[in-house]
């Protein structure tokens, strides 16, 4: 569990480079059936096997608590956003995000893989997107054989879902 | 900001610090010349790194103040109330430039020129003085012929000199004296400059949180070699090292209060110059020391307190005089640790709070209604005035009464997990208490289960613990609609079900069929009992803070990771205390129910817990009994012949008078009464516990005197477990115990 995430950072280091030709990175996870993705630029780690630890009385997409690196993480669960009924009989993984007021946790069911993708393979949110859930998509990048949903690391922070409740 | 202009920036501020001490200091002694050399120095070091740096503003406006304090050290001008308020103004004129430095916008665009020249007026005076002051000099009684002969002259010139030095020397060694004894920490201080350091607070703060991991880790390694007798050793060694360790980083983080102390006297000059008030500052335990986040966190509300006091509390000398008192007011600040926590005092001999005053004033304010106002005790109405939007003072001043201040002094020390209090007399004065944890990192818990999932409920909060078997609960736990309560020694208590509050059920569905166990809590005076499923062995927390989002709850005051590696949430009792509606009025009925109880019980005698040991009664003084244990008898452990139970850390010596112990097979439950003796803990090993009882004393037959070592109890003569007898372990380990148990005294015992 420690040493996958050491070398996912090394490979994030080199592939940072092809930024600049309109490549960037992202981490692909499943929710259910459904492909989605996180660019990595807000990704600390990846953490497998997460168990929160419930909070009670807690807003509802709060999963609950974990214990990183000395730290106490709040975290998101992604199922719980986007309306999904919770995962059963599997330990889901955790991705740590890092933004501007701090970090925290987001709860997918398994993480896929780390891959680079073009920009012109993007495109923004249809609007017969749910409501909800398109205040939630940054939109989506067609890979060959099917979607992969960018969620906005901003707008899935808890602190701001606290504040749209 | 390169090196060296940070390096300028510590040591001018420490520097200027150092000033605003000496130049209160002087204002009472304003012939010390240990004090103006003091002064002096500081800014003679500014304005030499000044103009090697290239800052010109400061280097002119400190060299100003350099003349006018040379003439000063001189003694050429004496240092009068006018002198001092014109350097104070200086001191505040290089603060400003120096912050504007800090801040990264050099050194700023204001003109000194004004301040510049009051500083040369004031060498003016201080000329002409001189100048008047000379014709009173020795030299003038010589002769014509005496001042024409060099060499008589350069004798007398020499003696008077002489004669004016050993005068000097005479009142500084005096001065220094008082100073001396007045200040120990300073001296002590600055002897200590050479062999100290300076180290990045973030740097501490990162040790900190290593050491609270290190922590957390030796509470994994010592549940996980529990069973491993092989392992015994090195994890008691791994715990020794860990609790050193702690308490020398926590060390590193502390600071005496004094770093804030000091600036009162600055600002009670200020303000009392300001309201016309004439007030002595005493200053009392400097040298106590408090995490310096925590002093940081303590240095604005104590503030407000200070010019609360001389504001509201201590009148005008007119009106004192009028009043038959002293007309110079006294405002005294004490610093005291009291266990772990420190207790900062603020108290005045002014006009006290009037509570009538108070009541009337909530009620204008409509910050409370007449009916429940009418129903308030006294004490109670005082705490009124922490209400946010609440002033008693006539008018509003430029100092306070803007109904912001003692709100904020709450609200800022309860932050920081501290409380306040107010004592007041009417003529007599106001005493304000902060009373303030020593760390706020590290706290002592017991871990409740509830939903299967644990819960710290820290233990400063805690009174004591009760347990209610599955077919007890029907008949002990009474209901009024759908409030629980509990008869605790015939005392009411109001019940909180943990599991409702955290699932928001407010059904007054009968707990049936399990164990339950009553935390008796007692949060900011609010008391009540906190029922959960199920208890765990009490721990050191490592304290970690919430997001935002969770704090908004409101029951939670941080997380924790245990020792089996499970997270906890930490309650609050206060806010669960808040938010189960257990109220301030209702919980001081109780208190003085309680202290009517207490009060009866001390015509009685005091209470006692009692015990069977191996078939016999038995006593143990309720005071001094912290819990009681059930554990099975393989966790006694031998240290040579002597039973000790190894339990989180700590090491009892086990009592073991009925031999319970040496018969028990290892899967029996023994019952160890945990008592503290001192400052040590013991357990003593009984066959059941029995019943809480107030003891009689019995008068030896014959005599007045009160029998030593037994008591009535429910009219049985008693044997009293004399805990002092109990020989303790040896050396090593119980200091490694008491270490690990106790911070707060051994920092006490280290720091003298």
């Amino acid at each position: 569990m420690n040493t996958a995430p050491n070398m996912l950072s090394e490979t994030f280091s080199t592939r940072k480079q092809d930024a600049a030709a309109g490549m960037s990175q992202v981490c692909s996870f499943y929710l259910g059936d459904g492909l989605y993705g996180l660019s990595i630029s807000h990704i600390l780690e990846i953490v497998g096997g997460a168990r929160p630890e419930a909070v009670p009385l807690a807003p509802p997409f709060v999963a609950g608590l974990v214990h990183y690196r000395g730290d106490v993480l709040t975290t998101v669960s992604a199922r719980k956003l986007l309306g999904m009924s919770p995962l059963e009989g599997e330990t889901p993984d955790l991705l740590v995000v890092e933004n501007d007021g701090g970090c925290f946790g987001l709860i997918v069911d398994s993480v896929h893989e780390v891959m680079t993708v073009s920009a012109e393979d993007f495109e923004a949110s249809p609007s017969t997107v749910h409501e909800r859930s398109r205040t939630l998509f940054a939109g989506a990048y067609k890979l060959k054989n099917r979607l992969m949903v960018m969620l906005d690391h901003e707008r899935i922070d808890p602190l701001k879902l606290a504040k749209g409740n | 900001m390169d090196e060296l202009t940070r390096e300028f920036l510590i040591e001018s501020q420490e520097g200027l610090d150092r000033m605003e001490r000496c130049l209160t200091d002087l204002e009472s002694r304003p012939d010390d010349t240990a004090l103006l050399a003091e002064i002096f120095r500081s800014v003679h070091t500014i304005k030499g790194t000044t103009g090697f740096l290239g800052f010109k503003r400061l280097e002119r406006l400190a060299h100003s103040g350099e003349n006018l304090l040379g003439l000063l050290r001189d003694g050429k001008l004496a240092a009068e109330p006018n002198i001092i308020t014109g350097l104070l103004a200086l001191l505040d004129g290089l603060r400003s430039i120096l912050h504007n430095v800090e801040t990264g916008e050099g050194e700023g665009e204001g003109d000194d020129a004004e301040l510049i020249a009051r500083l040369e007026r004031l060498q003016q005076i201080k000329l002409q003085k001189d100048d008047d002051a000379r014709s009173d000099e020795p030299e003038i009684a010589l002769t014509a012929t005496q001042v024409q002969n060099p060499l008589l002259r350069m004798l007398a010139q020499e003696k008077a000199e002489a004669e004016r030095q050993a005068e000097a020397a005479r009142a500084a060694a005096a001065k220094s004296e008082a100073a001396a004894a007045n200040e120990p920490a300073r001296a002590a201080a600055a002897s200590a400059a050479e062999s100290t350091l300076r180290v990045d607070v973030a740097l501490l703060n990162r040790m900190m949180n290593l050491v609270g991991e290190l922590v957390l880790t030796r509470n994994q390694v010592l549940q996980a070699t529990a069973a491993d007798p092989k392992m015994t050793l090195l994890s008691r060694r791994l715990d020794m090292v860990t609790a050193d360790l702690r308490e020398s980083v926590m060390r590193a983080r502390m600071q005496p209060v004094s770093n804030i102390f000091s600036k009162m006297p600055r600002i009670v000059r200020d303000v009392s110059q300001l309201l016309g008030r004439k007030v002595r500052l005493e200053m009392e335990g400097q040298e106590t020391e408090l995490d310096k986040s925590l002093l940081e966190a303590i240095k604005d509300p104590l503030t407000h307190a200070v010019r609360n006091s001389l504001d509201h509390g201590i009148e005008l000398p007119e009106v004192r005089a009028a009043a038959g008192k002293n007309a110079e007011g006294t405002l005294k600040l004490r610093a005291a640790q009291e266990g772990s926590h420190v207790i900062i005092e603020v108290s005045d001999d002014g006009a006290g709070i009037s509570a009538e005053k108070v009541r009337n004033k909530a009620i204008e304010r409509g910050l409370i209604n007449a009916e429940s106002a009418a129903q308030l005790p006294e004490r109670e109405l005082l705490n009124l005035i922490f209400l946010p939007g609440f002033s008693t003072a006539a008018a509003v001043t430029s100092v306070s009464g803007r109904g912001v201040g003692m709100d904020v002094v709450k609200t800022n020390v309860e932050k920081i997990g501290g409380k306040v209090e107010v004592e007041s007399r009417v003529g007599k004065g106001t005493t304000l208490r902060l009373r303030i944890p020593l760390t706020l990192a590290i706290i002592p818990a017991l871990i409740v289960r509830t939903l299967e999932q644990s819960f710290a409920v820290p233990q400063g909060a805690l009174s004591e613990l009760v347990h209610l078997a599955p077919e007890q609960l029907a008949t002990s736990i009474e209901w009024i609609e759908n409030a629980p309560l509990y008869r605790l020694r015939g005392q009411l208590l109001p019940l909180v079900i943990l599991d409702r509050m955290l699932t928001a059920d407010n059904s007054s569905r009968k707990l049936e069929g399990r164990d339950v166990f009553v935390a008796v809590l007692d949060a900011d005076g609010r008391r009540y009992g906190l029922a959960v499923d199920g208890l765990a062995d009490p721990e050191e927390i490592v304290v970690k803070p919430l997001s935002a989002v969770l704090k908004d709850v409101g029951l939670y005051s941080g997380a924790t990771v245990l020792g089996n590696g499970d997270l906890a949430l930490i309650l609050d009792p206060g806010a669960i205390a808040a938010k189960a509606g257990v109220t301030l009025a209702a919980e001081d009925a109780l208190v003085q129910t309680g202290a009517h109880e207490a009060e009866a019980a001390g015509d009685r005698g005091s209470e006692y817990l009692l015990v069977e040991v191996a078939g016999r009664r038995a006593a143990v003084l309720l005071n001094d009994v912290l819990r009681i244990e059930q554990v099975p008898a393989s966790r006694i452990e031998y240290a040579g012949l002597r039973p000790v139970l190894h339990f989180d850390g700590q090491l009892l010596p086990v009592e073991d008078a009925g031999g319970l112990l040496g018969g028990a097979h290892s899967e029996m439950q023994v019952i160890i009464v945990v008592c503290r003796d001192g400052n040590r803990q013991v357990g003593v090993a009984v066959t059941h516990v029995l019943d809480v009882a107030a003891g009689s004393d019995l008068l030896e037959a014959g005599t007045t005197q009160p029998a030593t070592g037994v008591t009535l109890l429910k009219d049985h003569v008693t044997g009293i477990v004399d805990l002092g007898s109990i020989a303790p372990l040896p050396m090593l380990e119980q200091q490694a115990a008491a270490s690990w148990q106790e911070p707060g005294p051994s920092y006490a015992e280290n720091a003298q």
